[in-house]
């Protein structure tokens, strides 16, 4: 065999791992776009076929009540709803308190800031399942409503990891910015609204988007915090919840079609945020 | 003169950084400490929820009723008329005592964890919480598998995304996709491709190359429901761990690798005398961080297993929400937490922190 030959023999290989680990990522998505287009009895159609098929002469067909129907049905409309508020919010709150403290560890000196970048540290670790009980008892004690209870308790992961990204951030900034701004009068706040954070602008947008992501994500929380309050569930818990509107059995059209609507406007910011989230993620796990 | 004024610009920056630090400090003490000093308190109790009885200190109880275990020898089942031990007609198998009629019942009534066979003898391991022991175990499993083969599926995959070729960007953002499901959103994917007829895709594929006849029940059958909990894991980690392990490649720098060429070392050589030894800070830490994860893994066995099997975060929801027993699942929080802290120094260590 020639060098030339072994080298096109290399790049089919190469191409051909490539391709495998391309449908390995992407057709569990795949078939849940396939089976939200198909009816009920497309659904039960067996063998399953990998495009939706009309179950009398096997013609390509597609449905597209799945859709219809879950923004007809309430439940899904109101997860959507109560997702948007409860995790910008949590967002919001985290990325104002976290970059005031980021500040601080990233840029100014004090004493007591090793044992707080360790608390800092260990509540990014934090398991959020242990203190289950306990917080539920504060939020019965306190009397917040769900929605509340949620965005305040979100901010049990968001804050910390906001707070350690930003940090390294603001680390990264110059030391000659905030000296130079010194000189010129300003005090350190000043200086760190002023000119800092617009400097971290984009470090803020990732870390926001992150975290955003976290609080979509959040399961064991809201589905805790709403099981007295049916009409405050997030997106995932009423995934969870669904129920049909002409299936008797687990609605999976309807589910599938709820699960590709919801999933399709986090893949677009993730895929126009891409190199920053890389960042951001690498940051918040790899960066000491 | 002048050193004075540095105090004071000091002090008030001391004071500044104080003052920043306060809300994030507050927040977290009254959404972790304080919650995780109740579940500490609670753990001790037999406090139930809206219950009517009056909440008592009950010591140990609870951790004892979660961890004890004991270990007792079954006795071989005499057959009357030949005096010697009965034989099953069925499968063949000498009978033994039922574990019920062996284990303790007072003051707690123990039940059958896990047989085993030993020389001839034949053991059971008895609990009063099985299902808590089964959650550890299962979790423990969940763990051990899902952060192996994460590993290896996204140290491949980085590899593959690390060298050369057209359209490396676009297979940078497909790696985002399973990422950004939302975890209950995947665990719902799946359950419908787990489907136990040829309706499910796996079913219908497994029939298709003449492997069983299309109704592999992944999610009833006992044995099939830790690989199939595995895989949902592996396929929306594997990018996670991928994204972390590119990003060590990425430091290597290429010269090692064009020096290598020179001395004609071979790629396997290179892959195992640069690449992996350079790697395996980033392969510590993304190994101790999905650890950490998977050690309270809750969505995907919520989702598809729910009272099936259970994870330790799992059968700490059923606890506190269905069976009411706000004691019993502190005390699962306090040793789950234990445990994640445990690892939580590990990463720490491992990875030390920077102050300035």
């Amino acid at each position: 065999m020639s060098r030339e030959q072994q080298k096109i023999i290399k790049k089919i290989l190469f191409y051909f791992v490539l391709a495998v680990i391309v449908v390995y990522l992407l057709f569990p998505f795949y078939w849940a776009v396939n089976s939200s287009l198909k009816s009920q009895a497309q659904l039960a159609m067996t063998p399953a076929t990998l495009l939706p098929r009309d179950p009398d002469t096997g013609n390509i067909s597609f449905f597209t009540r799945n859709y219809f129907a879950i923004f007809k049905n309430g439940q899904f409309l109101r997860g959507l709803f109560n997702s948007t508020i409860v995790a910008t919010s949590t967002t919001i709150l985290s990325l104002l308190v976290g970059s005031f403290a980021a500040f601080a560890l990233g840029k100014l000196r004090f004493r007591g800031k090793a044992p707080s970048l360790y608390v800092i540290l260990a509540m990014t670790m934090f398991p959020q399942v242990t203190v289950l009980s306990g917080l539920y008892a504060v939020i019965n004690a306190l009397n917040l409503s769900a929605r509340f209870s949620m965005i305040f308790t979100y901010m049990l992961f968001t804050l910390p990891f906001t707070t350690w990204v930003l940090t390294s951030f603001f680390k990264d900034l110059p030391k000659e910015i905030m000296q130079s701004a010194q000189v010129d009068g300003a005090t350190p706040f000043q200086t760190f609204y002023l000119i800092l954070l617009p400097l971290t602008a984009p470090a803020l947008v990732t870390t926001g988007l992150l975290a955003f992501i976290q609080a979509w994500n959040e399961y064991l929380f809201a589905l805790t915090f709403t099981s007295i309050d049916v009409s405050a569930r997030t997106v995932p818990v009423a995934i969870q919840y669904f129920s049909g509107e002409f299936a008797r059995q687990e609605p999976f059209g309807e589910i599938m079609a709820a699960a590709v609507v919801v999933t399709i406007p986090i893949v677009i910011l993730v895929l126009i945020f891409q190199k920053r989230i890389v960042a951001g993620l690498t940051a918040g796990a790899v960066k000491g | 003169m002048a050193k004075q004024k540095m105090s004071k610009l000091a002090k008030s920056e001391e004071k500044l950084a104080l003052k920043l630090l306060i809300p994030t400090f507050i927040i977290l003490l009254v959404i972790a400490l304080y919650p995780l000093g109740q579940v500490f308190y609670t753990s001790f109790t037999n406090r139930t929820f809206a219950g009517t009885g009056t909440t008592e200190f009950v010591g140990l109880a609870n951790y004892q009723r979660l961890l004890k275990m004991t270990i007792k020898e079954l006795p071989p089942v005499i057959d009357e008329q030949t005096g010697q031990q009965k034989i099953d007609e069925e499968t063949g198998q000498p009978v033994f005592e039922h574990p019920i009629r062996v284990l303790p019942r007072r003051p707690n009534l123990y039940r059958p964890v896990y047989n085993f066979k030993l020389a001839g003898h034949k053991y059971v391991i008895g609990a009063i919480t099985p299902d808590f022991i089964r959650a550890v175990i299962n979790t423990i499993i969940f763990t051990v598998f899902s952060v192996l083969l994460e590993t290896i599926l996204g140290l491949g995959v980085a590899l593959v995304v690390n060298s050369e070729f057209k359209g490396r960007g676009v297979m940078r953002a497909v790696m985002l996709v399973p990422w950004a499901v939302i975890t209950v959103v995947s665990a719902k994917m799946w359950e419908w491709m787990f489907q136990p007829t040829r309706a499910g895709l796996f079913n219908m594929l497994l029939n298709k190359a003449g492997l069983g006849s299309g109704n592999f029940s992944f999610l009833t059958n006992p044995t099939l429901q830790m690989p199939a909990i595995i895989a949902v894991d592996v396929w929306k980690t594997t990018p996670f761990m991928a994204l972390l392990l590119l990003a060590g490649l990425q430091l290597i720098p290429n010269e090692l690798y064009e020096a290598a060429e020179v001395d004609g070392a071979s790629k396997i050589r290179q892959f195992l005398t640069i690449t992996l030894p350079l790697l395996k800070p980033s392969v510590a830490v993304a190994l101790i961080f999905r650890t950490l994860d998977s050690l309270r893994v809750f969505d995907v066995f919520q989702v598809m297993l729910a009272q099936k099997r259970y994870s330790m975060a799992s059968f700490n929801y059923f606890q506190l929400i269905s069976a009411r027993e706000m004691g019993m699942a502190s005390a699962i929080g306090v040793i789950i937490f234990i445990l994640i802290f445990i690892f939580a120094i590990i990463y720490m260590k491992s990875l030390g922190v920077d102050t300035e």
